[in-house]
């Protein structure tokens, strides 16, 4: 089961029509290394435009641009990160940042990892994990251009969390999902309902284990860049009943998360969450999880 | 452990003080940790707190954080223009006349932060000339530059 016409009739079902969309552009301020407005003037006068994006803190839609904004002295002393606007939410949900043990589980290549460094001011502690090879190498340039200090990476697989032997305070599940369309042009044809299903497992694994080393009163937030159903929704219901999870209330753009998916219903608490169809963003789904029995 | 870092400091002309408890070393590669993240590194990180730098075959390549650390001492600066500035990132040496200002030992062979006009590291070289010498040429030698970070990730 896969293809173009497949994937859009399940969007329809799930009430949204699909449109074709490309995400726009988007930076965060690194506002631990730069003021804000310091960051605009700069690259305004080198002809680069930015918009506040309203719903975020430190975010900026790329307006006009005669280069890469990759390519700027601002960019490689990390006085900014390119970062997808969306992308930019989950960080954000968590409360009180600083000074805090942070488990980011699944880091590579590290965009959300400098945003939880900069919310933090570089105080208490990042434990960064990810697997490959060369996106490690990628999280470890992330680091040192953009001067973070309050991070320690391993290779270590997000579903052997345990290993670390150590309780969060926050803990950032960016899991490896599908993606989407807005995102890669070539999803329809690069993906099936197997490849969702598969990853949904697997998503379902790392929460399980993040449930394991979360504190009593800890955060989860839990993301993913896909609009697959199995992938947000269905797991944050399989959560909320297998892992003495409860979801907490995002107020951010986007709408609220479905609660009955293909004539299932889920828990209504599952509407907490946040579903965002593709538009001036990618695609994207975020939850903030806490402990049932923690007020 | 320190050796390494305070040879590639000294050819500045200047020192630097890092509290050697809290550095860290694995695969070649130097970290500075804080005395937060001492409780919580295990021997089997990758990467932590600030990294300072590797010795490779070559001897020792600095990381920009160390860089910055450099560039809040006395140690040899030079002072470049926003075309120099751009032509530096993009791995290329400084002619004299890119140069505006320039502090500390300008001795040719001797090592020298490379800074803009805002006072912002853009990596390093190695002097060509001495101050003293009058005919244009290239006065500095690029050895790392911000477009380092570039390079990496066309390689990733």
């Amino acid at each position: 089961m896969s293809g173009r016409e497949f994937f859009i009739r399940r969007y329809a079902n799930l009430g949204w029509n699909y449109e074709d969309v490309r995400a726009s552009q988007a930076v965060r301020v690194n506002t631990v290394n730069a003021e804000r407005e310091e960051v605009v003037e700069r690259l305004e006068q080198r002809g680069i435009e930015l918009e506040k994006i309203v719903f975020l803190q430190d975010g900026y839609w790329v307006r006009k641009s005669r280069f890469s904004v990759g390519a700027t002295t601002e960019y490689l002393l990390g006085l900014y990160s390119i970062q997808e606007a969306a992308a930019q939410i989950p960080a954000e949900l968590f409360t009180k940042l600083e000074h805090k043990e942070v488990l980011d589980a699944c880091a590579a290549p590290g965009g959300k990892t400098v945003q939880l460094a900069n919310l933090m001011r570089n105080t208490g502690v990042i434990m960064a994990l990810d697997v490959g090879e060369q996106r490690l190498q990628a999280l470890g340039n992330q680091l040192e251009r953009c001067r973070v200090q309050n991070t320690i990476v391993y290779k270590l697989d997000a579903r052997k969390a345990m290993r670390l032997q150590q309780k969060f305070d926050r803990i950032l599940l960016d899991v490896p999902c599908s993606g989407n369309f807005a995102a890669d042009k070539n999803w329809f044809r690069r993906r099936t309902l197997a490849d969702v299903e598969r990853n949904a497992r697997v998503q379902r694994q790392i929460l399980e284990e993040a449930a394991k080393v979360l504190k009593d009163d800890g955060e989860i937030v839990y993301s993913t860049c896909s609009l697959e159903p199995e992938e947000d929704e269905l797991n944050i219901d399989w959560a909320i009943k297998t892992l003495n999870l409860k979801t907490e209330n995002i107020e951010y753009c986007g709408q609220k998360a479905l609660t009955n998916v293909f004539g299932r219903n889920l828990d209504s608490s599952v509407s907490k969450a946040r579903r965002i169809w593709p538009d001036k963003t990618q695609g994207f789904f975020v939850a903030k999880l806490k402990r049932r029995d923690h007020a | 452990m320190i050796k390494p870092l305070n040879e590639f400091v000294k050819q500045f002309r200047t020192h630097i003080v890092l509290d050697e408890t809290l550095l860290v070393e694995k695969r070649n590669r130097y970290y500075l940790l804080n005395e937060n993240l001492r409780k919580y590194v295990s021997s089997d990180y990758l990467y932590a707190g600030t990294y300072l730098g590797e010795t490779r075959h070559k001897g020792f390549v600095p990381s920009f954080p160390l860089l910055n650390i450099i560039a809040k001492t006395d140690a040899s600066k030079v002072y470049v223009d926003e075309k120099t500035e751009w032509l530096f990132i993009c791995g290329r040496d400084i002619f004299k006349r890119g140069v505006k200002k320039t502090t500390g030992t300008a001795k040719r062979g001797n090592y020298t932060l490379v800074m803009n006009l805002r006072g912002e590291c853009l990596g390093f070289g190695q002097f060509l000339v001495d101050s003293t010498e009058k005919r244009e040429s290239v006065a500095v030698q690029n050895l790392l530059d911000l477009g380092d970070f570039l390079r990496r990730e066309r390689q990733h």
